[in-house]
């Protein structure tokens, strides 16, 4: 941490300042910067300026932004480039960065130092007229939204910056500054500002944050994979986050820039594109991949861009991975021992679990089923009956339904609970159908087309909500065998090892029955001190509340030696919730 | 203009079934007089009831599509709501973005796999983002009640779901049993899709 002239700390990772000091963003730049990772380099306004600025009622004192400006001009010598001008121009990030993350604060803006003269700059460098203006654009959309609250559309791509700029007058009668420093100022003070937002404020009052706190500014220089040759971006993972192969996976996409990877609007090029053009940028990336995980101990998901050959690493975080790749690299990462065995129980979470072991349709069954109809696999799961038509009739009829609709609408949520599965004609994995599906876990298909349900009424049916088939008749599902899930085996009997209470088969006569006793699971998560009390002395415990992590935490907390499996429950389920709980317990007592 | 009668059996035909309390909650008028128009409602065959509980009938289905056009007459030829409903629209593809992200995580390989929230960061995000989204809803929200009182008391129960969420009861973001966002937005969405005689499209 270099002081500039007092009131900025410029993240260099020399040391690591507290996260009281300059917020959580501004101490994980300083951190990765310290383990000699390449990271764009940074200033910061701490916390304390964020008061001072309150105390000011809403002003920048001007020993503060004389500092801002020498850190900028510091930003400007250490990487050879000019803040709102000269032929390769500096553009930074402004983002705002608390001790403890808070909605309702402003988060970030981009592109800060772009004029007309930097745009051409820009084009230049990149021999891309259309990226150089829409970066422009862009920058003028996000200052009229989060600065001057404009309620806008994004640019098209054919917008230009003084069409942006024009939207935002009539919608604020306002002007987005020109002058990189204005722009900056005021992005600074709209950070600050944003502390004391209503959202902010109710947030605090919400959780009893102190409203004394703040929050930091960090003002970042902005690399681009797209300026030249030897350019890219992309995205790693630490290890496969889809089946959990414990090798590096990823996505390199040359002379792309920012969100061209993660927006699906270009085919990016795997890994092994970037080790041919590039093997030393390659090999660097996989350190840091390698030193992140370890120092994270999770498999992390990175966002780099490489800038005329030169690696810049711009976010790491825990990756996120299907089921099966939770399961596979919790026990990986446990027999490498970069976490014990109780950590990575809890790294697989029961739903994860549940997806793991729910049964399917295996491929000799759906070769041979007639395919209904096809749509958007719009909440996974597989599930089947009779078609019906209204909701109403779904909420009437004795055994299992499938809810077609057209569309639907508020009035047939009592249908999709009462249904086992639901399948719409329009729309897509956003519709209302889907949301609702999602939030009832019945497996749907959405969008199968106009029509296409008046002749499904009346028939059986299955839903594959996973791939989004619609089969005729009741197909059979299949078990899965934890031997054909990598990892599952050793996570299983390492939750058998942790968690104090068995699970049985057998029915056990003394066992409190917690559904019999009232205690059954509805919508809300079950009271745990209730259910303590319902447990009290038992011997045996049954019931579906066990299969949540409240349940558990009962069964652990009332002394019960042993859980019998109700049909319909899963063993390895109900192991993993005991074990997750037992650790958790054991970690709140210390 | 609506008369109580109309405008009964409309909240009703929002929320499709519900006493007379859920359905002055929609209105946000009086329990006692709603409960009048709903036995009128009854009476005239344009709603069914049991148990204080009621439904639209057919009929009265009929009916309510019947009268729409002359009640609300001035509302759907008013530039003034069609330009709002231009902005609740843009709001309502954002939201509806929003709740998916909120129950289907993107994994690597563009999949989804459904929220198990065990990443309160990702959470966080989706909660600010919906934030974000509540404030433009209350300003389209203020020009409809300029327009049509009634609708102000959408504002009210949008934001009750919100301070929930705000809260840490994650639930209230689009569970569909329960006053939630979503559950809310979306018979707004209904009420004024009824008000102005559109159809509803639905997300590509």
């Amino acid at each position: 941490m270099t002081a500039v002239a007092d009131r900025v700390v410029v993240l260099d990772g020399v040391t690591v300042p507290d996260r009281d000091v300059v917020g959580n963003k501004g101490r994980s730049i300083a951190w990765m910067l310290s383990l000699g990772l390449p990271v764009p380099p940074a200033l910061c306004l701490p916390i304390e300026e964020c008061r001072r600025f309150h105390a000011a009622a809403g002003e920048l004192e001007d020993e503060a932004w004389q500092s801002v400006l020498a850190g900028v001009t510091g930003l400007e010598e250490k990487l050879g480039r000019e803040f709102g001008g000269g032929d390769h121009p500096l553009l930074v990030s402004v983002r705002s960065g608390a001790a403890v993350s808070m909605p309702g604060m402003m988060d970030t803006v981009l592109n800060l130092g772009i004029t007309d003269e930097v745009q051409a700059a820009l084009a230049r460098l990149s021999g891309d007229q259309v990226f150089a203006r829409s970066t422009h654009c862009r920058f003028v959309h996000q200052f009229g939204q989060t600065v001057l609250g404009a309620d806008i559309e994004e640019p098209g791509e054919e917008a230009t910056p003084e069409q942006v700029r024009e939207e935002v007058r009539r919608d604020t009668g306002e002007e987005v500054p020109t002058d990189p420093h204005e722009q900056l100022k005021a992005v600074i003070k709209t950070v600050f500002g944003s502390w004391s937002s209503r959202r902010a404020k109710a947030y605090r009052r919400h959780w009893g944050i102190s409203e004394d706190g703040g929050t930091a500014v960090i003002v970042q220089a902005m690399v681009f994979g797209n300026l030249g040759e030897e350019s890219g971006t992309g995205v790693l993972f630490s290890r496969n986050p889809l089946n959990g192969d414990p090798e590096p996976y990823g996505e390199w996409l040359p002379k792309g820039q920012g969100e061209d990877v993660v927006s699906g609007t270009h085919n990016p090029l795997p890994l092994e594109a970037l080790a041919s053009q590039m093997p030393a940028a390659q090999e660097r990336l996989l350190e840091a991949a390698k030193l992140l995980e370890r120092e994270h101990g999770d498999v992390q998901d990175i966002e780099f861009t490489v800038e005329r050959g030169e690696l810049f690493l711009l976010q790491t975080r825990s990756a996120k991975r299907s089921p099966l790749a939770a399961v596979r690299a919790a026990v990986d990462l446990a027999d490498e021992g970069a976490i014990d065995r109780a950590e990575a129980v809890r790294r697989v979470s029961a739903e994860q679990l549940a997806t793991v072991l729910a049964p399917r349709l295996t491929e000799a069954v759906t070769a041979g089923a007639e395919v209904l109809a096809r749509g958007t696999a719009a909440c996974p799961g597989v599930a089947g009956g009779v078609a019906v038509s209204d909701s109403d009739a779904a909420c009437e009829a004795e055994g299992d339904t499938v809810l077609t609709r057209p569309t639907t609408s508020p009035e047939d949520v009592s249908g999709m609970i009462a249904a086992r599965a639901v399948v719409t004609e329009r729309g897509g994995s956003t519709s209302h159908a889907a949301v609702v599906t999602r939030a009832l876990g019945r497996p749907s298909v959405v969008g199968v087309g106009e029509g296409a349900t008046a002749e499904l009424s009346g028939r059986e049916l299955t839903v594959d909500g996973s791939s989004g088939v619609v089969y005729a008749g009741i197909l059979e599902t299949e078990e899965v065998d934890p031997s054909d899930v990598p990892g599952l085996e050793e996570l299983i009997e390492w939750a058998v090892e942790l968690s104090p209470v068995a699970v049985v088969d057998a029915q056990l006569a003394d066992a409190v029955d917690l559904d019999a006793a009232g205690a059954s699971l509805e919508e809300s998560a079950p009271d745990v001190e209730a259910l303590v009390k319902a447990l009290d002395g038992a011997s045996a415990a049954r019931g579906s509340a066990i299969a949540t992590a409240e349940g558990a935490r009962a069964v652990l907390l009332a002394g019960v030696p042993t859980v019998e499996r109700l049909p319909g429950q899963q063993a390895a389920a109900l192991l993993l919730r005991l074990a997750q709980e037992k650790a958790n317990l054991e970690e709140e007592e210390g | 203009m609506p008369d109580q009668d109309l405008l009964a059996l409309h909240a009703l035909a929002v929320k499709k079934a519900g006493n007379a309390e859920a359905v002055a909650a929609i209105l946000g008028g009086n329990e006692e007089e709603i409960s009048a128009a709903l036995d009128a409602a009854v009476a005239a065959g344009h709603a069914a009831g049991a148990n204080g509980m009621f439904m639209v009938s057919p009929g009265g289905r009929e009916w309510l599509d019947e009268r729409y056009p002359e009640a609300y007459a001035d509302f759907r030829a008013d530039p003034a709501a069609t330009e709002a409903y231009e902005r609740f629209e843009r709001i309502n593809r954002e939201l509806l973005g929003l709740f998916t992200d909120w129950q289907m995580v993107p994994a690597a390989g563009g999949e989804r796999v459904p929220n198990d929230h065990s990443d309160s960061d990702y959470d966080a995000g989706i909660v600010d983002r919906l934030g974000a989204q509540h404030e433009r809803a209350e300003k389209v929200l203020d020009r409809f009640a300029e327009l049509e009182q009634r609708l102000g008391i959408y504002k009210t129960r949008l934001d009750d779901a919100y301070d929930r969420v705000l809260a840490g009861d994650h639930d209230y973001v689009s569970g569909a049993r329960i006053d939630s966002y979503h559950t809310v937005w979306f018979e707004l969405h209904e009420d004024l899709l009824r008000m102005l005689g559109r159809e509803r499209e639905e997300a590509p």
